[in-house]
């Protein structure tokens, strides 16, 4: 995941940041945000936290690693917009229900 | 030039002459042979550097390169004067040839060459043609229509090649001369494109002011061998480039960047002869800088592109969508536009209940659809705004017929309540005039008339 956020972070970069956290440095917020995965992504817009429904069934964040650039873009991009617009949940274009089924 | 004018005269009575030398005077006359006297003896001599100081146009050298270029024009065109001659007498023999080897010097060889042979493969034609032509020429020579010509006449020929080839010597002579004194009479032109070309391009231009007179675009055709024989692919062909082509310069570009490169030459050493011409820089520095100005512009051309910088995505929304208009457009909307029976579907009256697809007040409303008194049942696909806007137009153009509805309309309605109802056409056109009923969203009412107070 750090692979694909590291090579997206240019072609985004002017609509959105990305901050790498370390949480076993930066423990303060593990429990309010729940983070016990190897790794999680989660979307902040304004100091508000935007929800995005993958189809996993968790709303909060994304906690699996996404290999494709292009997928990661996307999702970005449709929280950005739906975020301009004041909404707090956006729909993914792409429906991770049934990532563990290949 | 009289030579020519004479020649020209006499070429009109072309078939009487019998003589070559009533026709071609240029060799006998004393200025060829003045001229051609000093030009050995300057070649022998080897060039004199040390008359730098004397003013151009009183160095009888300058003065002889003059006429040495004059000289070569004349000599060209005796030559085909020359080559008419052969070619009418020849014709009798071989008439096919004329138009296979076009070059009067070629003709002149292939003519010695064959004499009066009627078999071709008795000859040996290697060494004078280039060896596809050679094959044309054997074929077409084994179906010719000719016949062997009289001995005197043959002899005539062969004088006249004679002649042609001694005259394309001489050419020779005269041009080796003018190269070898080329940096100094034209030492710009010569810096750009070497002093071999620049010697030719001033023979064919004939004269170094001529040549400055020409633009660059007919400098860079002097010398372009023209015509593909009749039946050989212009695949092949060369693009067109003249004694251009035999400078170092072009030779040593890459074949893609050439015509570019032709271009280029053409336009500086043009530029070259003008100040050449003038005499305004003798030293040669203006062609020298020129030579490196076209250095470094094909260098520049073969340089390979920048570097593709990957480009960050713009922000979402950030840039409205173009919006396009006009009536291709509007025809597209008017297909998803809301429908007639949509709207009457969409509108009930006051106080008239209206029907229902499951009766009863329960499912889909019809509205005004199929109401009585509203004239119809059956909706006909309604005229869309442009066709409205056209059909008044008609209308004002006062053709006569009145209010004309649509084809498709019938005017027989069938309701529960009243049996067969005949609808009256006039009614839908004075549904404005009721009153009763809003003209705001009528499609066809106009504004209405608006009283100054």
């Amino acid at each position: 995941m750090d692979e694909v956020l590291s090579s997206v972070a240019e072609t985004i970069k002017n609509f959105a940041v990305i901050y790498l956290v370390d949480i076993s440095e930066v423990p303060d917020f593990n429990t309010m945000y729940e983070l016990y995965d190897p790794s999680t992504v989660m979307f902040f817009f304004r100091n508000k936290h935007i929800m995005i429904d993958l189809g996993t069934g968790n709303n909060n964040k994304i906690n699996w690693a996404l290999k494709d650039k292009q997928e990661f873009i996307d999702i970005v991009e449709t929280v950005y917009r739906g975020a301009r617009k004041g909404r707090g949940l956006v729909i993914a274009p792409k429906d991770y229900s049934t990532k563990y089924r290949y | 030039m009289e030579e020519d004018i004479d020649g020209d005269i006499e070429d009109i009575e072309a078939l009487n002459y019998d003589d070559l030398d009533n026709v071609s005077k240029l060799q006998k006359s004393q200025r060829f042979t003045d001229i051609m006297q000093k030009v050995e003896a300057a070649l022998q001599n080897g060039s004199d550097i040390s008359n730098h100081g004397m003013v151009l146009e009183d160095d009888p050298e300058y003065q002889l390169i003059v006429d040495c270029n004059v000289l070569s024009v004349d000599i060209e065109n005796e030559i085909v004067i020359i080559h008419n001659f052969i070619r009418d007498k020849y014709r009798l023999k071989f008439p096919e040839l004329e138009s296979l080897v076009h070059h009067p010097i070629d003709y002149a060889r292939v003519v010695k060459k064959i004499g009066n042979e009627m078999d071709l493969t008795l000859v040996d034609l290697e060494g004078l043609l280039p060896s596809a032509i050679i094959m044309v020429v054997s074929v077409t020579a084994s179906t010719t229509s000719g016949k062997p010509l009289p001995e005197d006449v043959l002899q005539k020929t062969i004088d006249a090649c004679d002649r042609a080839l001694a005259l394309d010597a001489a050419k020779k002579k005269v041009l080796d001369f003018v190269e070898s004194r080329m940096s100094y009479i034209a030492p710009n032109l010569s810096a750009i494109v070497g002093s071999a070309v620049a010697a030719k391009l001033m023979g064919t231009a004939g004269g170094l002011s001529a040549l400055a007179k020409m633009p660059a675009c007919n400098v860079q055709l002097l010398g372009a061998k023209k015509k593909n024989l009749a039946g050989f692919s212009t695949a092949t062909s060369q693009f067109r480039v003249g004694y251009l082509e035999q400078t170092e310069i072009f030779q040593s570009t890459p074949p893609p960047l050439r015509m570019r490169a032709c271009r280029l030459l053409a336009a500086k050493s043009t530029l070259a002869a003008r100040v050449d011409s003038t005499r305004g820089d003798p030293s040669g520095t203006a062609g020298r800088s020129f030579r490196e100005e076209i250095h470094k512009k094909i260098e520049k051309w073969q340089e390979p592109p920048p570097a593709k910088q990957p480009k960050p995505l713009p922000v979402p929304d950030s840039e409205p969508k173009k919006k396009r208009g006009g009536r291709r457009l509007r025809k597209m909307k008017e297909r998803y536009a809301v429908t007639d029976m949509r709207k009457l579907a969409n509108r009930m009256l006051f106080g008239v209940p209206e029907e229902s697809s499951l009766g009863d007040g329960l499912g889909e409303g019809y509205g005004m659809l199929g109401q009585a008194g509203s004239g119809k049942l059956r909706v006909s696909v309604g005229q869309s705004k442009l066709a409205a806007k056209v059909a008044k137009r008609f209308k004002e153009k006062s053709y006569g017929s009145s209010g004309a509805t649509s084809g498709l309309t019938s005017s027989l309605a069938f309701t529960p309540v009243q049996g067969i109802e005949l609808s009256n056409p006039q009614a839908h056109a004075h549904q404005l005039g009721g009153g009763t009923q809003s003209t705001y969203f009528s499609e066809t009412g106009t504004f209405s008339k608006i009283k100054k107070t």
